[in-house]
């Protein structure tokens, strides 16, 4: 009988995060004066002990105790071997999932959300400020900030806190404040609600009012946190590859590709980061971040364009198939195009250490039944990516006739974003769907929309 | 005439959204930058965008790079500073 779950017992969890600045070279944000941002300008925002770790180059950092008791809740987190999948592919593959999806809000997020919470407290914060999409994020840091004793407050976009009241109502529960963003709390929510009343809002907004919260807190006890993008972010989760490597080595497995979703790149970093160093160190690995497929009219091909200039303020040079006989080419490799990505995701996709993937919506969702369908749990959208990119390998691997390992993250479980799959279920979530008829009847109905105005250049 | 105004999922927020949202939800009232790469598997956004807005607007949202995480970040604490300064308007 093949072993299901791999598991590590408390002590045996890693008591030191991976930092991968240690081992790659990453060119500073240079500010508008074109030299390296101080870790200072962060210090409205974050507290110095966070901003330390943001720009360290230690190779380990130490996880403190409080930290760790707090892990404990959920982690080590179960490695699960998915045999009911492989089944499911008739895949010679040895599919491993890392299931992030067993904390308390259900995701990878409290894995830096707990620190981040910790070294605010340590360092004299009373209140921790954030914006959320969807909610996840500040889910987390509403249960972080519940562990230390800390007060949290989210903004939350306001499309989403009204199509998810189930999120605010987790923020509550944990003892957190989830604020529907633009909000008449903040100038900047105020001065977007007095020009948009009806605005749904926007994740720009959203950090700026959470922000603001921050900085214009007097008594200097209010900070503000973010969840994916920043090294430190990075850093916390690491928990998740370094717990993996540990369990494949209980079984003595070791994994030829590792695939995570990739969002701002968080829960993949987490994943692959501690396996970057080893093939910085030599060994043979595939390591793919997957993101939705981006237009390929802007990333290959027939789209030629030129700026003017480096800022893209000039007219562009003419173009050709951008018109409506516009015909979408296969789907590819983006490459990452996603905002805010993390810059030390980016920079290991730019060495070739890491290859980024795309598939497709359908191709996600598709992928998301048959696991929900053979492993039971349904993985969140995000997850659905990384999911679609294992079926791919998984397939490749029985085509090549090779006994892979592949490795992959499961961010999080989908039991609060039911609307997309009931979408799936009811055929309405397909790859191109509009007729030309549909598309003039698409055009009739965007036409009254109001038009962003030009407020000034950027 | 029927309204067509579909939804797909939003991978910046996790949640679903109309084009509505992503029509308006940019920086300075733009479309938000990745417009083209989440709706181009729904119908031919490029070819309305170039339509709908002005040729300087389509030209410069088609060109938006995003800035890095840390630089928009200072950029947004200024401004707070800036707002947390100011008094109430009364």
């Amino acid at each position: 009988m093949a072993l299901r779950k791999i598991v590590l017992s408390e002590d045996e969890m890693p008591r030191q995060w991976y930092n991968i600045l240690a081992d790659i070279k990453m060119n500073p944000p240079l500010g508008p004066d074109g030299n390296p941002v101080s870790p200072d300008a962060l210090a409205p925002v974050f507290p110095m002990n966070l901003i330390e770790q943001e720009v360290s180059s230690e190779r380990w950092i130490t996880i403190p105790e409080p930290v760790m008791e707090v892990y404990r809740i959920w982690r080590p987190s179960p490695l699960v071997r998915a045999i009911n999948l492989e089944k499911a592919l008739d895949t010679p593959a040895r599919i491993y999932f890392k299931n992030e999806g067993v904390s308390p809000p259900g995701s990878h997020k409290p894995n830096t959300a707990v620190p981040q919470a910790y070294y605010n407290k340590v360092f004299g914060i009373k209140r921790i400020t954030t914006e959320t999409g969807a909610g996840q994020w500040g889910s987390a840091l509403s249960f972080a900030c519940s562990q230390f004793g800390l007060e949290c407050k989210v903004f939350m976009v306001r499309i989403s806190f009204d199509q998810k009241p189930y999120r605010k109502t987790m923020m509550g529960v944990w003892g957190g404040k989830c604020i529907p963003s633009p909000s008449m709390e903040t100038k900047a929510g105020r001065d977007v609600l007095a020009q948009y009343p009806d605005t749904p809002g926007s994740l720009g907004i959203a950090i700026s009012e959470a922000v603001e919260a921050a900085v214009s807190d007097t008594t200097g006890q209010t900070r503000y946190s973010l969840g994916s993008v920043l090294n430190h972010v990075m850093l916390h989760q690491t928990v998740i590859g370094l717990e993996a490597k540990n369990q494949l080595a209980k079984v003595g497995e070791y994994p030829d590709i590792i695939i995570g979703c990739a969002g701002g790149g968080s829960n993949f970093a987490g994943t692959a980061f501690p396996f970057v160093l080893d093939k910085i160190n030599g060994k043979n690995i595939e390591i793919f971040p997957v993101e939705p497929a981006a237009c390929p009219t802007l990333t290959q091909g027939p789209f030629v364009y030129d700026h003017g200039d480096n800022a893209g303020y000039t007219p562009l040079l003419p173009m050709h198939s951008l018109g409506h006989n516009f015909v979408p080419a296969p789907f590819h490799a983006g490459g990452l195009r996603y905002h805010g990505m993390a810059p030390t995701v980016s920079q290991l996709v730019n060495e070739g250490l890491l290859e980024a993937k795309a598939v497709s919506q359908l191709e996600a969702y598709e992928a998301g039944l048959i696991f929900a369908r053979s492993e039971g749990h349904i993985p969140a959208p995000e997850t659905t990516h990384a999911i679609a990119q294992v079926v791919k390998e998984a397939r490749r691997a029985k085509e090549e006739g090779k006994e892979k390992v592949i490795l992959f993250n499961w961010s999080g479980h989908g039991c609060l974003d039911l609307g997309a799959y009931e979408k799936f279920l009811a055929g309405e979530l397909t790859n191109p769907i509009f007729t030309e008829e549909e598309k003039v009847k698409a055009a009739e109905a965007f036409k009254n929309y109001p038009r962003p105005a030009n407020l000034k250049s950027r | 005439m029927e309204s067509v105004d579909p939804s797909i999922r939003c991978p910046r927020l996790g949640s679903d959204v109309p084009f509505y949202y992503c029509r308006k939800c940019g920086e300075n009232g733009l479309p938000c930058f990745k417009v083209f790469d989440c709706w181009w598997e729904i119908f031919d956004v490029v070819a309305y965008l170039r339509d709908e807005l002005s040729p300087v607007d389509f030209e410069r949202l088609k060109g938006t790079k995003p800035k890095e995480k840390v630089l928009s970040l200072l950029e947004i604490i200024e401004k707070a500073k800036k707002n947390a300064s100011e008094p109430p308007a009364q």
